[in-house]
């Protein structure tokens, strides 16, 4: 079964987290465009244990070899070794710079256009398509050597967003809480806003209170709590929205509201196995 | 009369009320039209909903099964229903992404308020669209793995079908609270 819907449904943010909490290894592709009346393009998207290892918007095997090209990075002397990488098993950046023709450096600035920037701008796509395939081959001349971590690039690809309509209706509500769900953030690289976010969830204050502490819009709140959710340090806490100031009509829900919790006797539940196994055996024939 | 809840909750179109309906022995009662009956009409109310059915399985014993309302919101309904439930299970249509975050949602509001037993259903497994059970407990947030509550594939339009999920739920039920002893 492979896993694909609409980026409206299941952002790209909740994707990369899928991709990295499930360690997966194998190809998304995302069909998208910044106009709904453009044509839409193609981003390939290679995971492998859960980290981003490359990125391209083609499936020639030529994306990486096409960017080191236009920086003119090798000379003519060079080619012959390009075709050698291109043959080996090992990802072509990495090949490269083993054999000296690429410093650290350029394979970083490489690496940082051809996924960073790159996969960045996908998250400004209002609407698109999304497909995710297992077991498929790496590229490994699409490649660097270098990984990222999806929920990194999440945080930079969320950050630079102008336009979240069309993540509005994935914001937490205003009137829930946010509950940290670890004590240690120093592994994300996160800003002073997200922080402070971060530090009140601690004392269990609704997004609402945060937005007044803060003298923010609840808007920034609410995407800054969004993208604090995404990376895993924070939950959201839903919180009951209205309480009943009459009573409660009908029996059902009388009785439901002064229903004791006292727990159910062994013999019990022993009886309704029995009897729940007689049914499922008795309609299955 | 010894009664046990169980609360079957999950984002519209998962099967709630289908889930009901298959195993109760009575016909499924909607709260909101019960409430606006003439008893009911005399006295000041506040309209709730849910699906309400029932199983009752000896003279002094009875399953109560309690669907939590439909809208998106959580109100107080949604408090009382999950405080008072021995157990609940969680109905996810694995062929609906877009409801996975609120089902998410839904499992967190849950859990702060409850240390029931719970287990999740699959619904909806057989259409082409239908993500695997890996995926959809990691979209859930249950990772790593070995963290899910047990899963069951349920056809809420059949009784043997929901009769199953249940057993597994009681089965699930009766582990933790040996667990407690």
């Amino acid at each position: 079964m492979a896993m694909k819907g609409r980026l409206s449904e299941f952002s790209l943010a909740e994707i990369f987290r899928l991709m990295e909490q499930s360690q997966k290894t194998g190809l998304l592709t995302i069909r998208a465009s910044h106009e709904t009346s453009q044509p839409l393009q193609n981003f390939y998207i290679w995971f492998k244990q859960g980290q981003i290892v490359a990125a391209a918007n083609r499936l020639d095997s030529r994306g990486l070899a096409t960017l080191i090209h236009q920086r003119e990075w090798l000379g003519e002397q060079s080619k012959p070794l390009l075709v050698e990488a291109l043959q080996s098993d090992r990802p072509l950046g990495l090949h490269l710079k083993v054999k000296g023709s690429l410093t650290a450096e350029q394979l970083k600035l490489l690496f940082y256009t051809q996924v960073m920037r790159q996969v960045c701008s996908i998250f400004r796509f209002p609407e698109g398509w999304f497909s995710f395939e297992a077991q498929v081959h790496l590229p490994v001349s699409e490649m660097t050597g270098l990984t990222a971590v999806p929920t990194e690039v999440t945080l930079e690809g969320l950050r630079a967003l102008r336009d979240w309509s069309a993540l509005a209706h994935k914001l937490p509500d205003p009137n829930s809480m946010l509950v940290n769900t670890t004590r240690d953030q120093s592994q994300f690289h996160i800003n002073q806003m997200e922080r402070q976010i971060w530090e009140l969830a601690k004392s269990k204050e609704t997004l609402l209170t945060m937005a007044t502490t803060l003298q923010q819009s609840i808007e920034k709140v609410q995407q800054i709590a969004f993208r604090l959710i995404l990376v895993g340090l924070v939950e959201e806490v839903p919180l009951v929205i209205a309480l009943p100031n009459e009573p409660l009509t009908g029996d059902l829900s009388h009785e439901l509201s002064t229903a004791s919790s006292q727990q159910i006797s062994h013999s019990f539940l022993q009886n309704l196995m029995g009897f729940l196994s007689g049914r499922t055996v008795a309609q299955a024939h | 009369m010894e009664i046990m809840r169980l609360v079957v909750t999950g984002p519209v179109g998962a099967g709630k009320s289908t889930f009901i309906r298959s195993v109760s022995e009575i016909e499924v009662v909607d709260t909101d039209r019960r409430a606006t009956d003439e008893t009911a009409a005399l006295k000041p109310r506040t309209t709730v909903a849910f699906d309400f059915g029932r199983l009752q399985f000896g003279a002094d014993s009875a399953l109560h099964l309690y669907g939590t309302p439909g809208q998106s919101r959580f109100d107080f309904m949604w408090d009382i229903l999950i405080r008072k439930a021995h157990a609940y299970i969680l109905l996810v249509a694995a062929h609906r992404p877009d409801e996975f975050h609120y089902a998410r949602r839904i499992l967190t509001f849950m859990k702060q308020r409850s240390q029931a037993p719970m287990i999740i259903g699959l619904t909806h497994t057989d259409q082409p669209d239908a993500w695997n059970e890996e995926t959809i407990t990691a979209a859930l947030g249950f990772f790593p793995p070995q963290t899910c509550p047990p899963i069951v594939i349920v056809n809420a339009t059949r009784t043997e079908s929901v009769a199953q999920a249940v057993l597994t739920l009681v089965q699930h039920l009766m582990m933790s609270q040996s667990c407690l002893v």
